[in-house]
Formats: structure tokens, C-alpha cells, sequence
């Protein structure tokens, strides 16, 4: 996707982030979130709001309960001078690709990207049919847990996953978490013990699903010798996709995630060795199904933030998997790193962000 | 003093049907349930186009089931207000005979030890149907689809539209500038929160800056004058649309705040960065048609005795300020006035 080709698109890097701390209820509001987010990622790498050239958030009115909740959230960048800015009604992973793509253009240098939502405003049952099929789905109040629990159930039936692979994948979660000071959700816990108690949406349990949490994100994308200028170790976007399929459910083989491996397939993830792999894994048998469709391999290390299991900022889930992959090369020198996120029902469109460190 | 705002949202939605879902539905109203041909397959629900290809499809239905076989299934033991059924139930993915893909339905199975893969379920039907997707209850097992007694058989007219509804209660945190902002009402006192860069002061209990996107607190809320002018106004002639109250037109007006008392920044010159203006105001003691921009107005509150009003989030009043009202000194005449809104 990106391109070596000086006369061409320039290539694009992830120089900076911040997260907020990730809660199950905030007592600041979204706008106060993105302020904070924002500073601490232009001043991880000396730059200030005056510097950045696009903005472009992600966020969702229904979650925020305002229409038009994008409009206050603006305020948060520093809304004067005037700024290049646009919004999506998507995970802020896609605000990073459309970011992304306005680099591209080659005549701005750098870009902050938000994700933001504060789930505990209200209940997230009710709230998800409301981004349903209006016709089919949406009357019959289907929420997040259970057109999960429905493709949970197809994958074990298919034999993709186990219940107790299922309990392992959130223990191993809890357990990477204790290391993230982000995290909502860590600790030690005992797959059986797990399995033990009683299911939410069978055969999802507790440990299954993410927790509500109210967070924000931000990631700052730079060009070429801008953001060589910026960091010791840019983490530079080699390779970005999105694919979706069809909405509804009983319309596609569950056991499948097409467009997750065709969007792996366009980011180029089978061009070498994948070092850590972080996935918008917000269910549970999501990460087997997840890791197949991108082709990943025993070798790679998947979540060590802990994933959403750990914490599930709705809107800013998939661009804190973004992040977290760039972290792995700046901070802990990983070579080459892959970031996933996912929206819709039963991982309805699938984005996948191919991460590489050089010069 | 409740911390939290909490507010219902209802979205009464009305949507048109089309000829494919419109057929679909009208089907249900008569029992029956259709599907698409694509190809050799038939999709059920339909679309309206191949997924594959993106051709249009024939809008000639064909009929499949009722009767069907889960192909897999969750129990949903705590249902929503949303949810088909008030007791626990199922959401279960159903391959109608005669289709090829599968329709997600509630299956009251009265327990989850039911149900499995392969089990056998038909439609229990409303007497009453409307053409919505929950025209069938829900589904249960067996062969036989349940029909009430008392069915009402299929509207006279055919089904072209498709309501919908739900109503969601969000509670949001009341920021601490604007605890501070509303427990100063309670006094007849208004206070503001002042930029420490740039100077402006906003209103409201707004946490930041916007222009600055400095974070604002107690060291920067300073009192502000309960005096001022209209700017500009707009008369609302209420829609009674869900939630309304008002009935007969009214005013919301942008009301200019006595800040400033030097010569060089009076109004109409100086510099317009320390103006600090409410937005969206109700004016008070004054017939809608008799506003005016120019029009001098004082404060005016309400007794601080019951419950907190809701703060404002974009314009509207804060706390216990009621609104505002002619104070009976002359009109500025100042024809730049009207420009200054925010």
C-alpha cells in the first residue's frame, strides 16, 4: 500500500498517543477526555496544537446520548485558527485511516487522530439495536451479546473454538493486563474456575464479554522527514485496509471472517513475520477467529495489552489497538507489528493496519 | 444536589418500506413468510440486490417455511425493554425450509435444555400485525405454527410505511464547573470561567478552553455582570414533536453581557475576545413580538427551593436563572450588534 517512491505519496508514520484512563464511569466529559488525550500525545513528542495541519475524530452520538456530540468534541483540538477537520461515526481506527489518507495528498505534514466514548451514559443493550437494520434487526432489540453469543455458538459448533479455549483466551488477557496501567479489567484467574459460572448470553459468560468503559484515544500521524524529524522510532504504516461484508447476520457463514483476510490481504500482513498482533478482539472466540482470517502465526504474540477483554472504549477500542501496536515498536523494539479493528454485528467490517519500524 | 443529568431520549422514527421489504412485510400481515431469489439460492430476509454482484434482484417473492430449523442459538436470561419477550428466551438463527441463508428470531423455548442445533421451530403469529418483523412473536418448537384465536387477519391496505421506536435514558455526569456554575444560582450569583491565555470567559461550566483547549477550574471563575443586551433573537413556534411543552411562540434570545466598562472597548469597538454572551435565552415579562436587538434586559431567577434544573448544554439557562427581562433603560443602537451571537 504505502510506497518508497520519492515522486510519489509520502510514507506516513505513527510518531505519538496517549490514552485516557480507561473507567467504567468517567467524571469528565468527552470533550475534557479528548483535551487531555490530545496535549499528552503532541507533547510525548515536543509538538503543540499549532503544528498539527488535520484532525479527524471518531465518536458516536447515539453512545453519547447528543446529536451532533462531534460539534463540542471539535473544542478539544483547539478549534482557533480555524482547522482542517473531519469526522467519522466510526471507531476512531477509521478516522486514522481517513488521516492517513489525507497525508497521502502529500501537502500537510502532520495529523491528530481521536477515537471517544463514554459508554456508561446509558445501557448498551439498548443503545446497540439503534445501529442495527432498522427493518429486521433493530425491532427485535438485538444487542451486542447476543448476536455475539450467536456467531460464539456457530464457531464452537464448527469446531473453531472451545468453551475452554475461550476461558484461556480471558485469562491470558487478565493476565497481560496486569502490565498496562490502562487496563480496566487484570489479574489472575483460573480457566476453570471461569467456566464455572453461570452464562450471560450462552455460551458467552461474564469473562467472555468486555466491560463498559468510558475512554479516549489519540494518535498523531506525521510524513516522512517530519516525523523522522519528531522520533527516534517511527512506526510506519506499510500497510492499511478496510472491507466490510454484509450486515446481517444470517446472510453470512459466521464461522468466517472474509473481510478481515481480505483487508489483511490488501495491507500486505503476509509480506514477513508478524511480531505482536493486536486485535479487536472484544469477545472472546473473536481471537481464534481473528488470528485465522489474518494468518497469523504461533510465533506471534497477540494483545499484550490485554485487548478489549481488558478494556472496551467504544468508538476508541480499534485506535487504541493502533496505538498499542505502534508502542510495540517504539518502546519495546518489535520489528514488524499488525493492528486490527472491527465494527458491525458478528465483526461486520474489519480494518487492518500493518506497522513497521525503519528509517 | 443530584450529580448526574438524566435525560430519555425517544427516537420515533417512520420509515418507507420499499418493494421488496414492503413485500416482505405485507407477507407477514398475511402469515406467510417470503423470500428472495438469487441465483439458486433464496434469501431470507430479502435484499434488494445481489450481494455479489450488485444487480437488481426480481421483486417477485417467493414463499419459505414457516417452519424452520435453528442453526445456532443464545438464551437470554435477563431480557432487555427492547427485547420480543419479557421472560427469558432465545435468539436463535433459523434456516426456514426452502431458504438458503438464515433469520434471526426469538424462540420461546421455555428453557435453554431445549434447544440445540438442528431443533425445529414455527412462528407463534400476532393476531394484530402491522408489517414489522415482530408481526411473529416469536418462534417455538415444533411443527406447528401457532395462530391466535382471535386473528385480524392482514390490514386493509397494504403496508408501505414501517414505524419505529425506542426510547433510551442517558445519564450524564454534571461536570464540576458546572456544579459550581448552578450552586452559584442558588445564590442569584452568575459566575463564569475565565481563559487564563486568551482571556474569554465562557459560561455554563464549560471544563476548557476551546480555543486554547486549556483545562478551566475554581482558579479561573470569576462573577459576571446581570445586565446586558439582546444581540440578536429568533421567535420559536413550537412542533409538537415528542417531549415538547411549549405551546404558543416564543423567544430565545443571544444576550450581550455588561463586561465591559471601559470607553475603548465599549460596545461596537474595542476588542470583542472578553465578550461574553448566553446563547439561546428565554426572555421574560415581554410579548414575543415586542423583542427587539438593542433591547437592554437584567436577570432574572427562580427560587432556589426544589430540585436543581437540568444545566444547559449548548445555550439555555443556568441553574436557577430564569431568563431574562426588559430592565426599561434605552435600546443601543448599535447596527453591528446583531453579529455578535457567540
Amino acid at each position: 500500500m504505502s510506497t518508497t517512491d520519492h515522486t510519489g505519496p509520502p510514507d506516513i508514520a505513527i510518531v505519538g498517543w496517549a490514552q485516557s484512563p480507561m473507567l467504567r464511569q468517567t467524571e469528565l466529559s468527552e470533550g475534557q477526555l479528548l483535551v487531555r488525550v490530545i496535549t499528552d500525545a503532541l507533547e510525548s513528542i515536543g509538538l503543540t496544537r499549532a503544528d498539527v495541519d488535520f484532525n479527524c475524530a471518531g465518536s458516536c452520538d447515539y453512545i453519547s446520548g447528543q446529536p451532533f456530540s462531534f460539534v463540542q468534541n471539535i473544542d478539544a483540538i483547539g478549534a482557533w485558527p480555524p482547522k482542517r477537520d473531519s469526522h467519522v461515526e466510526m471507531d476512531g481506527a477509521w478516522a486514522l485511516y481517513e488521516a492517513w489518507l489525507r497525508l497521502r495528498l502529500g501537502d500537510l505534514e502532520v495529523a491528530v487522530v481521536t477515537g471517544s466514548g463514554r459508554s456508561s451514559t446509558a445501557n448498551p443493550h439498548l443503545i446497540y439495536p439503534m445501529e442495527m437494520d432498522p427493518f429486521f434487526l433493530a425491532p427485535l432489540g438485538t444487542d451486542a451479546a447476543s448476536l455475539a453469543a450467536l456467531q460464539a455458538r456457530a464457531l464452537i459448533d464448527s469446531g473453531g473454538v472451545t468453551e475452554r479455549q475461550m476461558a484461556e483466551v480471558a485469562a491470558r488477557s487478565r493476565r497481560d493486563a496486569e502490565a498496562n496501567p490502562h487496563a480496566q479489567v487484570s489479574g489472575s484467574a483460573d480457566p476453570d474456575e471461569l467456566l464455572a459460572e453461570d452464562y450471560v448470553r450462552s455460551p458467552l459468560r461474564r469473562h467472555d464479554l468486555p466491560p463498559i468503559t468510558d475512554g479516549a484515544c489519540a494518535v498523531v500521524l506525521a510524513t516522512g522527514a517530519k516525523a523522522r524529524e519528531l522520533t527516534a522510532r517511527p512506526a510506519w504504516i506499510r500497510g492499511i485496509a478496510h472491507r466490510s461484508e454484509l450486515h446481517y447476520p444470517g446472510l453470512r457463514d459466521l464461522t468466517q471472517s472474509p473481510s478481515t483476510r481480505a483487508a489483511a490481504e490488501a495491507a500486505g500482513v503476509d509480506r514477513g513475520e508478524v511480531d505482536v498482533a493486536e486485535i479487536h478482539a472484544a469477545f472472546s472466540h473473536e481471537d481464534p477467529l481473528l488470528r485465522r482470517a489474518l494468518g497469523l502465526a504461533e510465533s506471534t504474540v497477540v494483545n499484550p495489552s490485554g485487548g478489549p477483554l481488558a478494556a472496551n472504549p467504544i468508538m476508541a477500542t480499534g485506535l487504541v489497538r493502533i496505538a498499542e501496536a505502534a508502542a510495540q515498536i517504539a518502546n519495546h523494539a518489535k520489528h514488524r507489528t499488525v493492528a486490527h479493528a472491527t465494527s458491525g454485528p458478528c465483526l461486520q467490517q474489519n480494518l487492518v493496519c500493518v506497522l513497521e519500524e525503519g528509517s | 444536589m443530584a450529580p448526574d443529568n438524566t435525560n430519555t431520549i425517544q427516537f420515533p422514527y417512520r420509515r418507507s418500506l420499499g418493494p421488496v421489504f414492503g413485500a416482505f412485510m405485507n407477507g407477514l400481515t398475511q402469515r406467510r413468510i417470503t423470500g428472495v431469489r438469487c441465483g439458486e439460492r433464496v434469501l431470507v430476509p430479502p435484499l434488494e440486490w445481489n450481494p455479489e454482484s450488485g444487480e437488481e434482484l426480481d421483486h417477485e417473492l417467493v414463499e419459505v417455511g414457516p417452519v424452520g430449523t435453528v442453526t445456532s442459538w443464545t438464551w437470554v436470561t435477563e431480557p432487555t425493554v427492547q427485547h420480543p419477550l419479557d421472560r427469558p428466551f432465545a435468539f436463535a438463527l433459523i434456516r426456514l425450509d426452502g431458504a438458503d441463508t438464515t433469520l434471526l428470531h426469538a424462540v420461546d423455548a421455555g428453557s435453554p435444555d431445549a434447544l440445540r442445533a438442528g431443533t425445529r421451530v414455527a412462528p407463534r403469529w400476532r393476531a394484530q400485525r402491522s408489517g414489522r418483523i415482530d408481526d411473529i412473536e416469536c418462534f417455538v418448537p415444533g411443527e406447528e405454527p401457532e395462530i391466535p384465536e382471535d386473528d385480524a387477519g392482514a390490514p386493509a391496505e397494504p403496508v408501505t410505511m414501517m414505524d419505529f421506536g425506542a426510547s433510551i435514558t442517558y445519564r450524564e455526569t454534571v461536570s464540576p464547573n458546572a456544579l459550581r456554575a448552578i450552586d452559584a444560582s442558588r445564590s442569584q450569583h452568575l459566575i463564569g470561567f475565565r481563559c487564563p491565555v486568551c482571556g474569554r470567559t465562557y459560561t455554563g461550566g464549560r471544563g476548557f478552553c476551546p480555543v486554547d483547549a486549556v483545562e478551566l477550574g475554581p482558579d479561573h471563575e470569576v462573577e459576571l455582570p446581570q445586565t446586558g443586551t439582546v444581540t440578536n433573537f429568533t421567535i420559536v413556534t413550537p412542533v409538537q414533536y415528542p417531549g415538547q411543552t411549549e405551546t404558543e411562540p416564543f423567544v430565545r434570545a443571544m444576550v450581550l453581557l455588561d463586561t465591559r466598562h471601559d470607553a475603548t472597548a465599549g460596545p461596537g469597538g474595542g476588542d470583542r475576545s472578553s465578550d461574553v454572551i448566553l446563547t439561546y435565552q428565554p426572555l421574560l415579562d415581554l410579548r414575543a413580538e415586542d423583542v427587539r436587538v438593542g433591547m437592554r434586559v437584567s436577570a432574572r431567577w427562580q427560587s432556589p427551593e426544589g430540585p436543581a434544573p437540568p444545566s444547559g448544554g449548548m445555550g439555555g439557562t443556568i441553574g436557577y436563572l430564569a431568563g431574562w427581562a426588559p430592565s426599561g433603560e434605552r435600546d443601543v443602537d448599535d447596527p453591528d450588534l446583531v453579529n455578535r451571537i457567540f
